[in-house]
């Protein structure tokens, strides 16, 4: 018995450090092409998933409104970029701010609501921010906007993919290390403090709405800097980026990985983004597939995938320990380790 | 069936709350006429009501009994058909209906199968018959203790599970419920009656179980536990001494 | 700590709920005599925008009936087992597809659409018997699992049915158009037969649930249904009817809508949006709600299309995410939502 943890204690460390090692050297080792269009998406999706990641698992709050705030963060920069010519750069900071903004009032709004209330008032705003951007001229109505550029060292991201790949690993390691900060933080405390005991938290004297929306309106700003590389790299952005099958679509992503660890964000977008990308010719009805994948997962691993690699670990970590455990079994679905959603 | 099979028997019921035992084994019988569970709170009366009643939570494992008919693990509307009448802890009545509406509700299989109809049950509180229109939500703690009977007596059970009936009733009031209890079991229904308060208990059965963390700890006949203060402090606590009357 | 963060402590007397209503409330009562002013600014007359005003009008509510024979169903399901059935506007779609399939091969109008909620209906039973059923209480995660459903429903209609726009054909007799009797003002026959059918399903609905032992058992199972079955009723046989019914009144609203508007891909998410926000300011769970709610919504849409000053007619829709949240700012529940 012993053996066998050693060796799966080494072993599932060695995989680890190779994973990173690849993911730190993905343009050494694969295609142009790789790089450039699978990677880049995996990341700039992840990043949109690691905000919706961050707001379940540490706040409480299941959004669907993601989607819309990433397009919000890139219409902002398409627009100012392409239309008023201002420089990239700068288009790209009031872009991730506009998202910022709308986040503070949507979440302002939403922070009222809990659980599956929280779930269809997100959903009214993602749906109404996209018909918003599909009618209105000024964003290009039904095209959206063309003609994108990212700034100096960026370029053309179809020529330069190992810059832009580099680029988007950094900002994902930044969001990355930024949330696991915050979640150490006597706000990020707080924040979890409200998730699980709402009317303790405001009898103590905090402002449980205003933790809940200031811990969207960070979620906003992590899902705009998915939202401005994502603009980069299609150079353009449309309507069909962000309905409902988008905001569905980051949500089974965010589900596939888990919502309740961080880092499931950007497995559950390589996941989806290899599977789009070289099995969606191979079924006529992908979205069928994707649709049953989704349910499973919902079904038989609420926590998703890093759930399900955690509890394999724990598995081989622990002697065996055959004590047999009354009924009634460890916490409800979907909140494991004691996480309070609903 | 040359053996005379009770009424109600309860044998190794085991409850749990997530993790947490609350029920340990408890068995016990009713042939007929009543029976109190004494004990103080949080001894696990209200949950062995509810796994009796197959309410969950808690998740209850054991046997449960009526007639000779094993009703365990059975959905809580097969164990009310099978003639168990249900008078739950603070009455939980249905807000969104009317005192009328609560009585009619009940299913008229039940309702029809014996001598208990909506009328009966008016007659047995006319009180009731005066607040037909009434949300239950308005009504007196009385009246809505007397609903919470009338709607179990419609499923014309044949043995009542009642609550703390007297919880939170004033003393004449409480009283007269008593008295409509003691008539109905002279009449012949069965009667498990859980409670806190001893001189209720007392006033409801000469046989009583005391219960102490999930378990039957001991049975004794009424008048031998209203002698006994020892036994009282020791089974119940200081604040339940025979003759008060509430908490 | 709230030494240290003392900014994000509650601010202690101000009330930042009563701003919050006072300021929905003059925006909404800005808004209704700007629509006033508009229609009737220019006097009675037949020169004047009474007659324009009317007919948005008119509009505005067969629209409402349509939001609201979906969202009734959509509420019922909530408000019975706390089931967000993000599948709704699926099922509404498939009931369009299935009105529109049977009225080309010659069923008659009538027929299609009760076949057609039949069916739905079917179908909505079969989800929540299959996935629904032993996840009661487990909110969250169902409404994942519509939506997974949802996915898979979506994409299965485009396989099944022509995915390109198409409007299933009135039932005879109500093709034309019909006179109002007021300045000489005509109006689509079938829209107000809609208008009808909203407050027929409407009365019929509130008798089953204020006048029927099934409507007391509904509203007993609603307000605690263990207690209820403790009673000898049979909670998940009438969970099984309620989300039958709820589903058919989707499948329903399918055959109505893709009459007065058309079947193609991605009705289902307009019809999911309007469920969802008709129910959020109505208060989920009750019918009253609902169909205020519904009014609510076909209203501004209608009046804010033709009402809105020219240049920002494109922002209409931006209305409808106002109005919830005016709504919400003055009731967070909705306006019969009970407290949560």
């Amino acid at each position: 018995m012993i053996r066998y943890r050693r060796a799966w204690m080494i072993g599932s460390r060695a995989v680890l450090v190779l994973a990173l090692l690849i993911i730190a050297l993905v343009p050494v080792f694969f295609s142009t092409y790789f790089t450039g269009a699978v990677a880049v998406k995996v990341l700039w999706l992840g990043l949109a998933a690691a905000s919706l990641t961050f707001l379940a698992g540490q706040g409480g709050m299941v959004s669907l409104a993601q989607t819309a705030l990433f397009g919000v963060a890139g219409y902002v920069t398409a627009r100012l970029m392409v239309y008023e010519s201002m420089s990239p750069w700068l288009s790209a900071l009031l872009g991730v701010g506009g998202a910022t903004a709308a986040g503070l009032v949507v979440g302002g709004i939403a922070s009222g609501s809990r659980g599956i209330y929280f779930l269809m008032i997100t959903l009214a705003f993602a749906v109404v921010a996209y018909l918003f951007f599909s009618q209105v001229s000024t964003f290009g109505g039904h095209t959206g906007i063309n003609g994108v550029i990212a700034p100096p060292p960026l370029d053309n991201p179809t020529l330069k993919p190992t810059v832009v790949y580099y680029t988007c690993l950094g900002c994902s390691v930044i969001a990355y290390l930024l949330v696991r900060y915050i979640g150490g933080t006597p706000f990020g405390l707080a924040l979890q403090a409200v998730r699980d005991e709402p009317e303790r938290m405001n009898s103590l004297g905090f402002d449980v709405r205003l933790h809940r929306t200031l811990g969207f309106a960070l979620a906003a700003a992590i899902a705009g800097v998915g939202g401005v590389l994502a603009t980069w790299q299609t150079q353009s952005i449309s309507p069909g980026t962000i309905d409902v099958t988008r905001t569905i679509e980051l949500l089974v992503v965010a589900v596939i990985g888990g919502l309740y660890r961080l880092e499931g964000a950007w497995l559950g977008a390589l996941v989806y983004v290899l599977l789009d990308t070289y099995t969606r010719g191979l079924s006529g009805r992908f979205e069928t597939w994707i649709g049953i994948a989704f349910v499973l997962i919902v079904l038989v691993s609420p926590d998703g995938l890093t759930g399900l690699l955690a509890r394999i670990d724990r598995v081989f970590r622990r002697p065996v320990r055959r004590r047999r455990r009354r009924r009634g079994g460890a916490g409800g679905p979907l909140t494991p380790s004691g996480r309070s959603v609903a | 069936m040359t053996v005379e099979t009770a009424m109600l028997e309860v044998s190794d019921l085991d409850a749990f709350y997530g993790e947490a035992q609350v029920l340990d084994g408890v068995s016990f019988e009713l042939r007929g006429g009543s029976v109190a569970i004494v004990g103080r709170n949080g001894m696990g009366k209200t949950t062995l009501c509810r796994a009796i009643m197959g309410i969950a939570p808690p998740e209850a494992e054991g046997s449960v009994r009526l007639n000779g008919r094993e009703l365990g693990g059975r959905p809580s509307h097969v164990i009310c058909s099978a003639g168990i009448g249900y008078v739950p802890q603070g009455r939980e009545l249905f807000p969104s209906l009317t005192t009328d509406e609560h009585l009619r509700m009940i299913g008229s299989r039940l309702m029809s199968r014996g001598r208990w109809s909506v009328d009966a049950v008016y007659d047995l509180f006319p009180q009731l018959a005066a607040r037909r229109r009434l949300s239950a939500a308005k009504l007196s703690g009385g009246e809505q203790q007397m609903l919470a009977i009338g709607r179990a007596l419609l499923t014309n059970p044949g043995l009542l599970l009642m609550d703390e009936p007297s919880e939170g009733l004033a003393p004449a009031i409480a009283e007269e419920l008593l008295e409509t209890c003691t008539r109905l079991v002279a009449e012949g229904i069965g009667l498990l009656v859980v409670e806190q308060n001893l001189g209720v208990a007392a006033r409801l059965a000469d046989r009583l179980l005391v219960m102490i963390s999930g378990r039957i700890e001991d049975e004794m006949q009424a008048a031998a536990l209203l002698g006994d203060e020892d036994a009282q402090r020791r089974y119940l606590g200081v604040e339940a001494l025979a003759g008060t009357e509430g908490p | 700590m709230a030494t240290r963060w003392g900014v994000l402590s509650r601010p202690g007397l101000v009330s930042r709920g009563h701003l919050g209503a006072a300021l929905a409330i003059a925006t909404a009562t800005a808004a209704i005599l700007w629509v006033l002013f508009k229609a009737f600014g220019a006097g009675f007359g037949r020169a004047g925008n009474v007659p324009q005003f009317l007919v948005v009008g008119l509009n505005g509510l067969s629209l409402a009936g349509l939001y609201f024979i979906t969202a009734s169903g959509f509420t019922l399901i909530f408000g019975l087992m706390r089931v967000v059935n993000m599948a709704h506007g699926s099922l509404y779609l498939l009931g369009a597809y299935i009105g529109l399939s049977l009225t080309d091969d010659g069923v008659p109008w009538f027929f299609a659409v009760l076949l057609a909620g039949l069916f739905v209906g079917a179908v909505g039973l079969v989800m929540q018997q299959l996935f629904l059923r032993w996840n009661q209480g487990q909110e969250l995660r169902q409404a994942l699992i519509t939506i997974g459903l949802s996915i898979i429903l979506a994409d299965q209609m485009v396989a099944h049915f022509d995915p390109t726009p198409r409007t299933i054909a009135p039932p005879e007799g109500l093709t034309g158009s019909v006179g109002l009797g007021v300045y000489g003002l005509d109006y689509p026959a079938f829209r107000i037969f809609v208008i009808g059918a909203a407050l027929l399903i409407g009365l019929l609905l509130w008798l089953l649930i204020r006048r029927t032992r099934f409507g007391m058992v509904i509203r007993a199972g609603v307000d605690n249904s263990a207690m209820a079955a403790a009673l000898g009723v049979n909670v998940q046989l009438v969970f099984a009817a309620a989300f039958f019914l709820g589903s058919a009144l989707a499948g329903l609203a399918g055959v109505f809508g893709g009459t007065v508007l058309s079947v193609a891909p991605g009705q289902d998410d307009k019809f999911l949006l309007s469920s969802l926000i008709v129910v959020i300011i109505g208060g989920m769970g009750s019918l009253a709600g609902a169909a205020l709610g519904a009014l609510a919504l076909g209203l501004v849409e209608q009046l804010a299309s033709v009402y809105l000053p020219e240049d920002y007619t494109n922002y209409s829709i931006l209305l409808t995410f106002i109005l919830l949240i005016i709504v919400l700012a003055v009731r967070p529940t909705g306006i019969f939502g009970r407290p949560e």
